[in-house]
């Protein structure tokens, strides 16, 4: 059978090298260390592609392998367990982040050659790929959570990698806080999907979520549950993805090491976000409203992000806005029902944008370390492999025919068009979001190329101090670098679309579309008319986009450049300013929070803790210190004598009879008083009763009763007297009564 | 039930009597002198009476070790320390607090007498019976006293005669006249 | 003669005690009348010891005798002592132990 297939060593492993590393690294030499960390991944890798290609292979249409690890918890109702599965979606992601993994790992061990902290690093890495893959394998909600946690953990460990520096540090909180607002999303979903379905085993969820009933019962403003729990979880996977609003930590994430950019805010961790709309897909079905918002805010995301990277100058941070416009074209493809889409693009994007940042890695290692594009130029001839990579890379991701980002821009642009799923009312956000992605499309190839141009064309605009250091980088940059490119060009074979797959007499849907068909549903039918169309449309907004880009910054800062800054100054700063986004959140929310947080520290803290509820009992006690103080007399004679009167208190207490319950039943004018109660075990008591208020006891003995008729009707007051003959002593009760008739 | 069997005689009343009224009188005049050592002296004169009135209770032992021990030893402490001290007193009554140590005397004397009304009422009873019978031919002697002290009561006996010697040592030590080496005694 | 008659002697023994201890001065005249009260204790023993016919009674009273003298040797020689400190022995000015 499939002896590897064990499907906890896929997360098992990298997490144990991150354990080693932690602990011992220090210990060890590098090659040590690089070897412990690669061999973890890669061996994560091994697993993860036997079980892909052969475990695989007859299981997939049921759902896929499963493995129980452990039964985690129960609470009532709440049966949680620590269970993976791997089916055709996460089997995919499993190879994806395992293979991209491993190379970044060998990239690694170049470029942090210098670095003091290396095996910090490298455990980092290890903690993140074993997190992710728990993520993408998790069975069930808060496993898939725990996974969620851990990459939001690496991330931030990773991005504030070289916290001595405090942009730094802050980058990585800011990473880290914005990502827990999306987990409140993320969490809320959870708990939702819980209630309405009672449980939170994803494929029991799926199966409710297709057979319809409790998820589809009206929630609040008459959306169903599925709605809700749709757009909370969205909340989420914008967080960890990047969208608006909480797109914020990504540009400021290139803060951490290059290879981190690479893996973390490229290739894998930021599409988790859409990894889990895409493993939902059964819930977000039941819920097209859900999907037109995922899909509008993709569209606007892609398009505002890459408005943003025109006017970046940072290497990396034209990159990071590209990656998130890229996100919002998987958004759309999700949104709009096309999860193959979404899923097929997420596939290109891993190889080609980190080919990309690995080339920007390559780029600043050879510039010391700036990555300022208006101070590069001409890299072409001085960094070969550098440049052929970042080539390939470039026209992928521009979406020019052949290369992987064609086919996968265009299955979501054929998805965006053609859905049908939204319904009447809906049915104009399809092309809405097409036009838009259009529009992004063009901003992508226009930037990109604007990247390429400056970075590696024409004369060389850096001081000769730097020229001089720029070399080519070694072969274990290299080498990852060339296997991504591959990627970047082979991976959009298994998605090639109906149409063209009609030209070589192959019948149906694309294999990916097919692969994934068991785990997100049925793939979106498309017109083949649609198909070309958007081909052609695609082709030509891409090359479009590359030929503005060669006019404005052909081989450097060309006359239309110059001419459009000089026009638009305002715009270009904008846009280099990201739209101030950034103040804008931090004079709405976070300056009123710090205020909020000073008043509450003065008034709460400062108050109402130390002087009310702390300083009050101290002044309470002081008080009462205060007043017992007077009883210290220091006189012993004193003190005997009040215990003398406590006693005699006591005694006087103790002595008299107990008060019993006074029963007193009237009938007209004849009155029966007995009591109730009494001590009934005491001898000694003689009771006497007073009825006509004369002072002389009417009646008097042993008995706790008496009778009396009174002459008419009248107020009366009746005394009795219950005396203990053996302490000598005696209570008084008084009752007043009223007749009213005599009969 | 009582258990007396005849009514008792006119020596026994009339010793009583006497005896009774010694120890009381005696004992106002000890709580109210002037004199130190004329209080000393009725109050000797009180334990003097008091050993009689164990005497009629045929606790004859007791009565002895009273003259021995109260009579003889605790009141001769008592008159060397008066004659250390050697103070007579203008204004015996301590003036401070003394509203509610009066009170304190008046609670006490309720107390007391809700607990002689019950003793009265229960003058019968058997626990207060003094049979002209007495219940072993020589209770109240030395050695039935003395069997019983060193067989059920040796442990208590013997703890007893352990806080005698700490007794004698707190009080040598606290009487130690100041030295300059030692700092003042115990004190 | 009667016990109650004893009990009776007893416990106006006591009462003559408690007021001394309460209410004089001199701290040697509040010492005798704890002796008083001592003695009115042990009275009341012999006398339900008498009428029970148990011997133990007069063991107690045996022990109260030691313990008073034990007391009352140890509690001269504070006497004693606070004397040599302060040269008076009146209570009214000793209240070191106030507030």
């Amino acid at each position: 059978m499939f002896s590897l297939s064990r499907l906890h060593m896929i997360p098992l492993l990298p997490l144990l090298g991150a354990a080693y590393l932690i602990l011992f690294g220090r210990r060890h030499s590098r090659t040590v260390v690089q070897t412990i960390a690669t061999l973890a991944v890669f061996a994560s890798c091994v697993v993860s592609t036997d079980a892909f290609f052969f475990g695989l292979r007859e299981s997939v249409h049921q759902g896929g392998i499963s493995e129980l690890v452990y039964p985690w918890f129960s609470a009532g109702n709440v049966v949680v367990d620590l269970s993976l599965r791997m089916d055709a979606l996460s089997g995919l992601l499993c190879l994806v982040v395992t293979f991209i993994g491993t190379l970044i790992h060998v990239y690694s061990a170049g470029y942090m050659a210098h670095e003091e902290d290396y095996p910090r690093f490298f455990a980092y890495l290890n903690l993140f790929c074993g997190a992710m893959l728990i993520l993408v394998l998790g069975d069930s909600l808060p496993v898939v959570f725990i996974g969620w946690e851990g990459v939001g953990l690496a991330s931030y460990l990773l991005i504030g990698f070289w916290y001595k520096e405090n942009a730094n540090a802050s980058a990585g909180k800011k990473a880290f806080i914005t990502n827990r607002i999306g987990d409140f999303g993320f969490l809320i979903g959870m708990f939702l999907l819980f209630r309405a379905t009672g449980t939170l085993d994803i494929p029991a969820i799926l199966d409710s979520a297709k057979s319809g009933g409790a998820l589809v019962a009206p929630l609040w403003l008459g959306q169903p549950v599925a709605f809700w729990a749709a757009v909370f979880l969205f909340l989420g996977a914008a967080g960890k993805s990047a969208q608006i609003p909480l797109y914020v930590w990504l540009p400021d994430a290139m803060a951490g090491p290059t290879p981190v950019s690479a893996l973390i805010h490229a290739a894998t961790m930021v599409t988790a976000g859409v990894y889990l709309v895409a493993r939902m897909s059964a819930v977000y079905m039941l819920a097209p409203a859900a999907l037109a918002i995922v899909a509008v805010v993709g569209a606007l995301t892609a398009l505002f992000a890459a408005i943003i990277g025109f006017a970046q100058n940072d290497f990396k941070k034209v990159l990071a806005y590209s990656t998130v416009s890229q996100l919002g074209f998987m958004f759309v493809g999700v949104g709009t029902g096309n999860f193959a889409g979404g899923i097929f693009h997420l596939f290109t994007h891993a190889f080609f944008k980190a080919g990309l940042f690995l080339c920007a890695g390559s780029v600043m290692h050879a510039m010391s370390g700036s990555g300022d594009i208006t101070k590069m130029g001409g890299l072409a001839a001085r960094l070969p492999w550098t440049t052929r990579v970042f080539q390939v890379c470039w026209l992928a991701i521009c979406g020019v025919p052949i290369f992987s980002g064609f086919f996968s821009k265009d299955a979501i642009l054929d998805g965006a068009f053609a859905t049908e799923i939204y319904g009447h009312g809906l049915a104009w956000v399809g092309p809405l979001v097409g036009g838009l992605l259009l529009l992004a499309a063009f901003g992508t190839a226009f930037y990109m190329s604007r990247l390429y141009f400056l970075v590696f064309s024409g004369p060389c605009r850096a001081d000769e101090h730097v020229q001089h250091h720029i070399h080519e980088s070694p072969v274990s940059m290299v080498f990852p670098l060339v296997v991504l490119a591959a990627g970047a060009v082979l991976a959009g074979f298994v998605g090639i679309p109906p149409a063209i797959r009609e030209l070589f007499g192959k019948h149906g849907e694309s294999t990916l579309a097919v692969w994934l068909e068991p785990a997100v549903g049925a793939p979106l039918e498309v017109a083949h008319r649609t198909e070309w169309s958007v081909m052609g449309v695609a082709t030509i907004v891409a090359l479009g986009g590359i030929g503005l880009a060669y006019a404005f910054f052909g081989g450097g800062y060309r006359a239309p450049a110059h001419a459009f800054a000089k026009k638009m100054p305002g715009l270009v700063a904008l846009a280099r300013d990201k739209f101030r986004i950034d103040e804008i959140y931090t004079a709405i929310i976070i300056r009123p929070l710090q205020a909020l947080c000073r008043v509450v520290f003065l008034v709460v803290d400062r108050i109402v803790i130390d002087k009310v509820l702390i300083g009050g009992w101290a002044f309470l006690a002081d008080i009462g210190g205060r007043m017992c103080r007077f009883a210290q007399v220091g006189d012993v004679q004193r003190y005997l004598a009040v215990f003398a009167i406590g006693f005699a208190v006591l005694v006087w207490i103790a002595a008299r009879p107990a008060t019993p319950e006074v029963e007193i039943a009237i009938e007209g004018n004849h009155v029966a008083v007995k009591l109730v109660d009494a001590e009934a075990d005491n001898d000694d008591l003689t009771y006497s009763f007073d009825f006509d208020g004369d002072g002389t006891p009417d009646r008097e003995g042993r008995d706790p009763s008496a009778t009396w008729i009174y002459g008419g009707p009248d107020r009366h007051t009746i005394s009795i007297v219950i005396r203990d003959e053996r302490w000598h002593t005696q209570r008084t009760l008084k009752r007043d009564i009223e007749i009213r008739q005599v009969p | 039930m009582n258990l007396m069997l005849h009514e008792p005689s006119l020596l026994e009343r009339s010793a009583f009597i006497v005896l009774a009224a010694g120890v009381l009188g005696f004992a106002l005049v000890t709580v109210t002198r002037k004199s130190a050592i004329g209080a000393l002296m009725a109050l000797v004169g009180s334990f003097c009476a008091l050993a009689g009135l164990y005497a009629t209770l045929s606790a004859h032992f007791l009565a002895v070790l009273q003259i021995l021990v109260y009579a003889g030893a605790i009141m001769v402490l008592f008159i060397f320390a008066v004659m250390i001290m050697n103070r007579d007193e203008d204004n015996p009554i301590a003036l401070r607090g003394l509203f509610l140590r009066a009170t304190g005397v008046i609670a006490t004397g309720y107390v007391f007498y809700r607990a002689a009304w019950i003793v009265v009422r229960e003058r019968q009873s058997d626990v207060l019976s003094t049979a002209s019978t007495l219940p072993i031919p020589d209770y109240g002697t030395v050695a039935s006293v003395g069997r019983i002290l060193f067989t059920d009561f040796l442990f208590p006996f013997e703890a007893i005669s352990l806080l005698l010697l700490a007794a004698v040592v707190g009080g040598v030590l606290l009487s130690r006249p100041s030295r300059p080496s030692d700092g003042g005694g115990a004190l | 003669m009667p016990g109650y008659l004893y009990i009776l002697v007893s416990l106006a023994l006591f009462f003559i005690g408690t007021t001394g201890v309460l209410l004089r001065r001199n701290a040697l005249f509040v010492l005798m009348s704890l002796e008083l009260q001592l003695g009115a204790g042990s009275l009341a023993l012999l006398t339900f010891a008498r009428g029970l016919g148990d011997q133990k009674g007069h063991v107690v009273a045996f022990f109260l005798m030691a313990l008073a003298a034990a007391e009352a040797a140890v509690g001269l020689a504070v006497v004693v002592s606070v004397f040599r400190t302060r040269k008076t022995i009146d209570l009214d000015g000793i209240n070191e132990l106030r507030n």
